[in-house]
């Protein structure tokens, strides 16, 4: 269903008030499910709010801390402080005759909007880089720029009306925040503003541990630039770029820099370090105000990221964790949980980051695709995030390989999960494997689908590198002739 | 990431030096299949049906899984004296009901008074008959949440009544549930012997030392149907409601705060009497299965049919299709597998696979049954309300030999009943634990023969294997198509091509969502409407709808003359996909509708091809094909299949009624929250839909 909205993209590309109309849209059907008689108890399903991010938690360590008790005692509410002070009272607000929570759909249902619009900031921005990079590369010479799709538009309503951020959005889970602060960061880092970028990324770090890797694309994108094709091949069209004549300012930038690296800008990476620093001791220090009578930074740092990297919730979940632990051997506990965690940190980030170096954005999906995987409480709104993301690149990634398949696989496991639900807590018939059966093959998907994504991402420079020394051999037979 | 595909392979040089790469066996495998899928379609479709043939022969013994059970280890302690109180009881009711003419709660005081004679401590409980009514998202969510109407009458109510033995060595925190409906006003004679029996058994356990777990009889209130009462006792037990209602002004007998409960259920049974057994023995009828297929622990049938025939004397049988068992093409299945078994056996004495001509027929007779009854999810008696709440139930029909007002059979039938009961009791009573032991998911072929779901499964399988092989085989012959037709902008999207049948499909499929939503709707429209007119209501809205979605979306017009839409093939492997994907889903739901559903789609889903090529090229084979594939359609419209099947039993329909009984048959499905309502809707009816585009393609 994610790809189905796609074209509506390609619609909008004709059309461009489609894409306000179906973002309107979504906002109304969005708006249906939240005011609608039928109640699905969505919030209580186990795909869609964890420990981590369910709102009923937020309410009951809001409730505890109005009674003057720490929001963290007895082991229900694992989020943030700040998250407290802002969602809090609106989960006992009532609108008249309505039930409560209301109000705090209502700002999920804005923080969705406004990641959708960001998206499609960033999606513009992209796309206009991609048109910079190709056209001195020759690849587009007809040069109407048909064929390249406006990506943004095509990720914001992937976003939009990807079922997984309806349903993450409907059913009372935090996530769409933390994907608001995650999209932030990126695109205060695409338009070079600093100190969003910087805010954003310290905001999707406090309410959610697993965003920190996020710094590594940042300081790319901040040093680099956007998005393009990798060095080796801008040096070698820098004729050609000259040749053809463009006055894009990309080719002006080659013509100003005759290194035989790409520039990075440390002063920016140095600004944006110091913003890193300002925002994380402004962070703390509105946490240590908030929490100065029930333990103090300490209690926030052991009950939140605590909680996350030690996996003291084994309820179970879309995740491959829960099973294991639950399992484990007491004495083994601590061995698996630094080997668990160190997997997460050692095999993609470092690899990923070498070979991505000149993709951010995409290096960004990659990392936040492979956490969704291995995070220890996932939820649908991660995967909602990563998809939308992944979006972006539709222009890049035309050749993915097994699409149909991944696509089918998405669709069968996540109508698949419900059921195996169902079995094993409702009918008794089944036991923890079949869910967990279920959660393991999810994640070979994602597997398959971050790996496809990255291959194909790889094979696309390839292709612009072939067709690259085509065009320089061919201008040098014309030099000599 | 690159390089986790070059594992996949191994570089093998070919002759002319350049390095060919050579895929693993089991992609090769795949290739393979995929190239041949017609050839292996068929074999696979055959090889489905014909191990659904062979089902009946595979069935093998049941044996007593859980050994804390120890069926028939006790000597039983029921004397003549328990007995004589249970014909007493019978008598007295007998005599009651002359007296009052089935006004009041007479008979319910006269039971409750002999439990609490008994030692028992005894409730009573007022329940409203509910009617039906569609809850479109209350599907998978466990039990109801009992709605107390707001106006409720004291026109038609029920009383139930329980009682409750204490056991002497439990704490109170497990039960086992016996249930005797009975109906209060015009039960006939045979139905209260059920309460002699249940009753001799209760005066007994009243006073056994033995008992670890608490014993409930609920004597339900069937006026209104055997399920209804026992279902509303169930919620109460379960999630007690604490508005006060107003069913409690209606008669003198006051039911306000005397609910009494016992703990989790380890197990009920329901106890019916009914007519005479045309057999010479006493029969006992064991039903089983539940809401969605659900059947219970396999071990609590093996008790009770262990001790009913080999300590009780009882004949057992389960529900069969009894056309079947003259059918003949059956008879010549059974006469094959006989003879092939028996040829199996001279080549080797080990296989002794085969079974007689007349058990085959038997089997399949059972088997029948059982995947109907499955396939309907329609509980078949009142246990189904107790599997709702994840309790082991089954439901004994006693059919005796003897008239009713023998009194001398009666007793030696109430000596034997309640034998069997105080066996399955003690034997339940030894459970430390649930059920859990024995298999959940299985067909019975007879009392003492099942299919495990490990067996069963294959056949299933082996009927869907083809739909992802056609699937894949199409998809790559439909982009090769595409490729080759367009030079534009599509050249682009390599891998995206089935973006545009994946929209297609999608909209049919929300279509089939918003269709299977339409009754609850139309149940609300206001006045009286018979059923043929809100059938007529239902088939115009959800055509109209269908219209509305050819007109709005691009490439799903039926009938349109537009030559480069989607393609056929692609739109035909998108539908294959999806159909694979529901088919699998349902089939872990509700095996029983998945394999009937498979029987039926995927021969229309593999056939399905546009005929207007076939029409053109005047050749047998093509033309043979696209008639197939018509015929396939035709019956594959769940109003047609239902009309068809409802022929093959017997009763001709046709026209508008055929309208009402469909909506009728599809009531009742809501009314039980049957899965296969949902499946008829979601998958079946989609998927009919791109068969009919993929029939009428203009291509």
């Amino acid at each position: 269903m994610k790809e189905e909205k796609k074209d509506d993209g390609v619609m909008a590309e004709e059309k461009p008030y489609m894409f306000w109309i179906w973002t309107l849209a979504s906002t109304i059907f969005r708006l249906f499910l939240i005011f609608s008689p039928e109640n699905i108890n969505l919030s209580s399903r186990p795909e869609v709010s964890t420990p981590h991010t369910s709102l009923r938690r937020l309410a009951e360590g809001y409730w505890l801390k109005q009674s003057s008790l720490s929001p963290y005692a007895g082991s229900m509410y694992h989020g943030s402080p700040l998250l407290l002070s802002i969602l809090g009272p609106l989960t006992v607000q009532r609108i008249e005759g309505q039930s409560s929570h209301h109000l705090c759909s209502l700002v999920f249902v804005i923080a969705d909007l406004l990641s959708a619009l960001l998206l499609r900031a960033i999606g513009q921005k992209l796309q206009k880089s991609y048109r910079m990079n190709l056209r001195p590369l020759g690849v587009l010479r007809s040069s109407q720029d048909r064929g390249i799709l406006p990506c943004g538009d095509i990720a914001a309503l992937v976003y939009l009306w990807n079922p997984f951020t309806i349903l993450s959005c409907v059913g009372l889970s935090t996530s769409p925040i933390e994907n608001l602060a995650v999209i932030v960061s990126l695109y205060g880092a695409v338009t070079r503003r600093v100190p969003l970028a910087a805010f954003g990324l310290i905001m999707a770090t406090h309410l959610s541990l697993y965003s920190a890797p996020l710094v590594f694309p940042l300081i790319f994108l901040l040093g680099y630039g956007l998005d393009a094709p990798p060095i080796k091949k801008f040096l070698q069209t820098r004729h050609g770029g000259v040749e053809t004549g463009s006055t894009s300012d990309v080719s002006k930038q080659e013509k100003l820099t005759p290194t035989t690296q790409l520039p990075f800008s440390w002063r920016t990476v140095l600004h944006f370090v110091f913003w890193v620093l300002v925002w994380s001791s402004y962070v703390l220090v509105l946490c240590s105000l908030s929490l100065k009578q029930y333990g103090g930074l300490e209690e926030m740092f052991k009950r939140t990221y605590g909680f996350i990297l030690r996996i003291e919730d084994l309820s179970p979940n879309i995740g491959v964790f829960w099973y294991f632990f639950a399992e484990a051997f007491e004495f083994s506990r601590n061995y698996l949980l630094i080997i668990f965690n160190l997997y997460i940190l050692l095999t993609s980030i470092p690899s990923l980051m070498f070979r991505l170096k000149h993709r951010p954005c995409f290096l960004a999906f990659a990392y936040l695709a492979f956490t969704s995987i291995l995070k220890s409480y996932p939820s649908v709104g991660d995967a909602a995030l990563y998809l939308s993301l992944w979006a972006l690149f539709v222009n890049e990634l035309t050749d993915m390989e097994y699409s149909f398949f991944i696509f089918c696989g998405y669709i069968g496991f996540s109508l698949l999960s419900p059921v195996m639900h169902n079995f094993w807590i409702w009918r008794g018939t089944g036991n923890a494997n079949f869910y967990f059966g279920n959660a393991m093959g999810y994640a070979c998907f994602q597997f398959m689908f971050v790996e496809k994504s990255v291959n194909a991402m790889l094979n696309h420079d390839q292709a612009l590198k072939k067709a690259t020394a085509e065009m320089t051999k061919n201008l040098a037979i014309t030099v000599i002739f | 990431m690159a390089t986790v595909n070059r594992d996949n392979v191994e570089e093998v040089k070919t002759d002319d030096g350049s390095p060919k790469i050579k895929p693993r066996p089991i992609v090769r495998l795949g290739i393979f299949l995929i190239a041949h899928s017609p050839i292996f379609s068929v074999v696979f479709s055959a090889a489905g049906v014909l191990a659904l043939l062979l089902l009946p022969l595979l069935a093998k013994n049941t044996y007593i899984s859980e050994n804390a059970l120890m069926p028939g280890s006790a000597r039983s302690m029921l004397s003549n004296q328990d007995v004589s109180d249970g014909s007493k009881l019978v008598n007295d009711i007998k005599n009651c009901r002359l007296n009052h003419e089935g006004q009041g709660v007479e008979v319910q005081k006269l039971i409750g008074k002999y439990m609490s004679d008994m030692g028992a401590e005894v409730s009573y409980q007022k329940f409203h008959p509910e009617g039906n009514q569609f809850h479109p998202l209350h599907f998978f969510s466990g039990p109801d949440s009992y709605t107390l109407l707001e106006n409720v009458s004291c026109a038609s109510y029920g009383v139930n009544v329980a009682g409750i033995i204490r056991a002497p060595r439990g704490d109170g925190k497990e039960s086992i549930v016996l249930v005797t409906p009975y109906d209060f006003i015009n039960g006939g004679d045979y139905e209260s012997l059920s309460l002699g029996i249940v009753s001799s058994l209760f005066s007994l356990l009243s006073r056994v030392t033995w008992l670890s777990k608490d014993i409930i009889w609920l004597v339900a209130d069937s006026r209104y149907g055997d399920y209804r009462p026992v279902a509303a006792w169930l919620n109460e037990y379960h999630s007690p409601s604490f508005k006060v209602s107003e069913l409690l002004k209606c008669d003198e007998l006051n039911t306000a705060d005397n609910f009494r409960r016992a703990g989790t259920m380890a197990a009920a049974l329901v106890l019916k009497v009914d007519g005479r057994s045309e057999r010479f023995e006493d029969t006992l009828s064991i039903y089983a299965e539940a809401s969605n297929g659900q059947m219970p622990n396999l071990d609590l049938i093996n008790v009770v049919n262990y001790l009913a025939v080999h300590r009780q004397g009882f004949y057992v049988k389960v529900e069969k299709v009894v056309s079947l068992l003259s059918s003949s093409w059956l008879k010549i299945f059974g006469e094959i597998f006989e003879a092939v078994g028996k040829l199996a056996h001279t080549l080797n004495p080990d296989w002794n696979f085969g079974i007689p001509a007349a058990d085959y027929l038997e089997g399949s007779a059972t088997l029948a049954s059982s995947l109907y009854s499955q396939a309907l999810g329609i509980p078949t008696g009142p246990h189904g309300a107790f599997r709702d709440y994840q309790v082991d139930a089954i439901t004994l029909k006693v059919s005796p030999r003897f008239p009713p007002d023998s009194k001398t059979r009666q007793h030696d039938f109430f000596l034997r009943g309640a034998r069997l009961l105080e066996g399955t009791i003690r034997s339940v009573n030894n459970l430390l634990e649930k059920f859990h032991q024995s298999f959940f998911l299985y067909m019975l072929t007879s009392p003492s023969k099942f299919i495990s779901v490990g067996v069963y499964m294959i056949a299933f399988a082996l009927l869907v294997a083809p739909l992802p092989m056609v699937a894949a085989s199409l998809y790559i012959d439909g982009c090769k198509a595409l490729t080759n037709s367009t030079h534009n902008s599509a050249g682009n999207f390599k891998s995206w091509k089935w973006l545009d049948a994946a929209k297609q499909v999608f909209a049919l499929h929300l279509l089939g969502f918003i269709v299977t939503l339409l009754p609850y709707f139309i149940c609300q429209v206001p006045g009286q409407h018979s059923p043929r007119n809100r059938s007529i209501m239902w088939g115009t809205t959800s055509s109209s709808l269908l219209l509305i979605t050819f007109v709005t979306i691009p490439g799903c017009s039926l009938f349109s003359s537009r030559p480069h839409g989607t393609n056929w093939a692609v739109l035909k492997s998108v539908t294959i996909a999806a159909a694979f994907i529901g088919l699998c889903l349902m089939s872990i739901i509700n095996f029983a509708t998945a394999e009937i559903g498979a029987l039926l789609l995927v021969p229309t889903c593999l056939m399905a091809q546009p005929i207007k090529p076939a029409l053109r090229s005047r050749r047998v084979k093509s033309l043979l094909g696209a008639f197939c594939s018509l015929v396939l359609v035709t019956i594959g419209f769940p109003v047609i299949f239902f009309a068809i099947s409802k022929g093959l039993l017997g009763e001709g329909l046709g026209g508008l009624s055929l309208g009402g009984e469909f909506w009728i048959w599809l009531e009742s499905l809501w009314a039980w929250k049957s899965a296969t309502y949902l499946y008829i809707g979601m998958v079946h009816l989609p998927c009919w839909l791109l068969c009919l585009c993929i029939l009428f393609h203009p291509s």
